[in-house]
C-alpha cells in the first residue's frame, strides 16, 4: 500500500485514485443532500452537523467532562433502550413462527425452542433481554434517584420516566402469558383477578356495586375479554404486547430523549 | 345603535365558531374515546357453556363410618366443579380460590383444599381455615333434570358468595348463620337419602 503526504503533510493511506473517485462522490448533488455539513472540524461546523443531521440530532454539541463519567450513571439509561431495541428485533422475528391461539401457542413455542433454526437463542435472547430490561429500567431509576437528577428542571423527565417503568412492566406482564404455559396462565389469572379488585372499575373492588359494575363488564372483563383467562386473553395480550404497548413506549422514549438533550445531563453531586 | 349591533356585542362571529369549534373537537374526541372503550367488551362470548350434567346423585359414593364427605374430583379438569356427598345430600363446589383465582387441590389425607398459588386451604364446607382467602369457596346450584340426573350451573354471576350476603359489607372467612340458611337448602344442596 502506498503512503503519501497530503497538502497538511498528514500522512494518509488512501491511493490517489480512491481519492479521486471519494472526491468525485462527494461533489455529487445525491451525496451533498443527504450529508449536508462534511467533516466536523470547526465548531460551527460540529453544532452545523447535529442540527441538520437526524441520527446526530439526539446527541448534544457538547457534553461536559462529568456526563462523560461511566461510573455516574453506569449507562443504564442506554442498556435499557439498547435492550428495547433487541427485544424489538427478537420479537419481530418470533412473530414469524408465533401464533397466539389456544391450541397452537404452546406447541409454537417448543417448536421455536426445537425446530426453528436459531429459534431457541431468538426465544432466550427474547426472554433474558426482557428480565435484563426490567432490571436495567430499575436501577436507571434507583440511579436518578440517588444522584437526585429527578430534581428541577428535570421533574417532569422523572414522571415520563415512570410511566416508562410502567410500561416495562406491562410489557413483561402480556409477554408472561405468551407461552400458554402452567406459570404464565396462572400468573396471570392471579394479576387480572387483581384488577377486579380496582376500586370503582373492578367487580370485587370498594364501591363498585354502586356503578352497577359485574363480573362481564368490569375492567378485568376488557382486559382479558371474558370472565376467564381464554384465546381473547391470549390474543389481546398478545396485540398489547406486540403493538400497542410498544408504541406507547416508543413515543414516549422519544420525549423522554428528547428532554434529556434539552436539561443536558445532570451534574455530579 | 341598532339591534344588530347589539347582538354582535353579545355573541361576535369570533366568539361563535371559538364556542363552536372547540365543543366540535371534545365531542368528537369524547365519543371516539368513548367508542374505543366499549369496543373492548365484546358483546357475545364463545366461552365454555355455565352448565353441565353431573349425572345421577347414585353414581357418587356416600360417605362410610366416621368419613363427614366424600369428595368427588371426576367433574375438575373439566368443569371446575367438585361433588362433595355427605350423609345428608350432595352439593357442588366451585374449584376457583376465592383469593386470586387458582384452581386448589383436594387432600383427602389432611381433609382439606389447598391452593398451590398463595397457600389458602379450605375444609369440605369450604370455610377458609388457612392463608389470605377472604371468603368460602363458591357453591354451584344443582337442580334435577326429569330423568333424575343433576345439573350444575357454574355461572360465576349465579354462585358469588356476594349474591348471598346482598348488600351486607362484611366478608367471614366462615359462613354466617345466615348465609347457612342458603347454602344447606335447594338450589346449593339437594338432599339425598343415607
Amino acid at each position: 500500500m502506498s503512503t503519501n503526504l497530503n497538502n497538511n503533510n498528514e500522512v494518509s493511506f488512501v491511493p490517489p485514485f480512491l481519492k479521486k473517485i471519494f472526491e468525485y462522490i462527494k461533489s455529487t448533488p445525491v451525496w451533498k443532500s443527504i450529508f449536508r455539513v462534511g467533516y466536523p472540524d470547526t465548531m460551527p461546523k460540529r453544532m452545523a452537523v447535529m442540527r441538520s443531521s437526524f441520527y446526530m440530532h439526539i446527541f448534544p454539541t457538547k457534553v461536559g467532562v462529568h456526563g462523560m463519567k461511566i461510573k455516574y450513571g453506569w449507562c443504564m439509561g442506554g442498556i435499557t433502550f439498547f435492550l428495547f431495541l433487541l427485544l424489538t428485533i427478537t420479537g419481530i422475528l418470533l412473530m414469524f413462527y408465533y401464533v397466539p391461539e389456544e391450541h397452537r401457542a404452546y406447541n409454537d413455542m417448543k417448536d421455536l425452542r426445537y425446530v426453528v433454526p436459531f429459534g431457541v437463542i431468538l426465544r432466550n435472547m427474547h426472554r433474558w433481554g426482557a428480565h435484563g430490561m426490567v432490571f436495567t429500567v430499575i436501577l436507571h431509576m434507583i440511579r436518578v434517584f440517588y444522584t437526585g437528577s429527578y430534581k428541577p428542571p428535570r421533574q417532569f423527565n422523572w414522571t415520563v420516566g415512570v410511566l416508562l417503568l410502567l410500561i416495562t412492566l406491562m410489557l413483561s406482564f402480556t409477554g408472561y402469558l405468551l407461552p400458554w404455559d402452567q406459570l404464565g396462565f396462572w400468573a396471570v389469572t392471579v394479576g387480572t383477578n387483581m384488577a377486579s379488585a380496582t376500586p370503582l372499575l373492578g367487580y370485587e373492588g370498594p364501591f363498585s356495586k354502586y356503578l352497577g359494575i359485574q363480573i362481564d363488564n368490569d375492567i378485568r372483563f376488557a382486559l382479558i375479554g371474558g370472565t376467564r383467562i381464554g384465546p381473547n386473553a391470549l390474543v389481546r395480550a398478545y396485540v398489547w404486547h406486540c403493538v400497542g404497548l410498544p408504541l406507547i413506549a416508543t413515543a414516549l422514549m422519544i420525549f423522554h430523549f428528547w428532554r434529556i438533550r434539552k436539561d443536558g445531563f445532570s451534574g455530579p453531586m | 345603535m341598532d339591534k344588530e349591533n347589539e347582538f354582535e356585542k353579545r355573541v361576535s362571529r369570533r366568539k361563535f365558531f371559538n364556542i363552536a369549534g372547540w365543543t366540535g373537537l371534545f365531542a368528537f374526541f369524547g365519543s371516539s374515546g368513548a367508542a374505543g372503550a366499549r369496543f373492548f367488551y365484546p358483546k357475545v362470548l364463545y366461552e365454555p357453556a355455565s352448565t353441565f350434567n353431573a349425572g345421577k346423585p347414585e353414581e357418587y359414593t356416600a360417605p362410610a363410618g366416621n368419613e363427614k364427605a366424600v369428595v368427588d374430583e371426576r367433574w375438575k379438569k373439566s368443569q371446575r366443579v367438585w361433588m362433595v356427598r355427605t350423609k345428608e345430600g350432595i352439593y357442588a363446589m366451585v374449584a376457583i380460590c376465592t383469593h386470586l383465582g387458582c384452581t386448589p387441590n383436594w387432600f383427602p389425607t389432611e381433609v382439606r383444599f389447598k391452593c398451590p398459588c398463595h397457600g389458602s386451604n379450605y375444609n369440605t364446607d369450604g370455610e377458609v381455615v388457612a392463608g389470605p382467602a377472604p371468603e368460602p369457596l363458591y357453591r354451584a346450584k344443582i337442580e334435577l333434570a326429569p330423568d333424575g340426573s343433576m345439573i350444575v350451573t357454574t355461572g360465576l354471576l349465579g354462585i358469588r358468595r356476594a349474591n348471598l350476603q346482598t348488600q351486607k359489607k362484611t366478608l367471614g372467612v366462615f359462613w354466617t348463620e345466615e348465609e347457612k340458611g342458603v347454602i344447606w337448602k335447594p338450589p346449593y344442596f339437594l338432599q339425598l337419602k343415607a
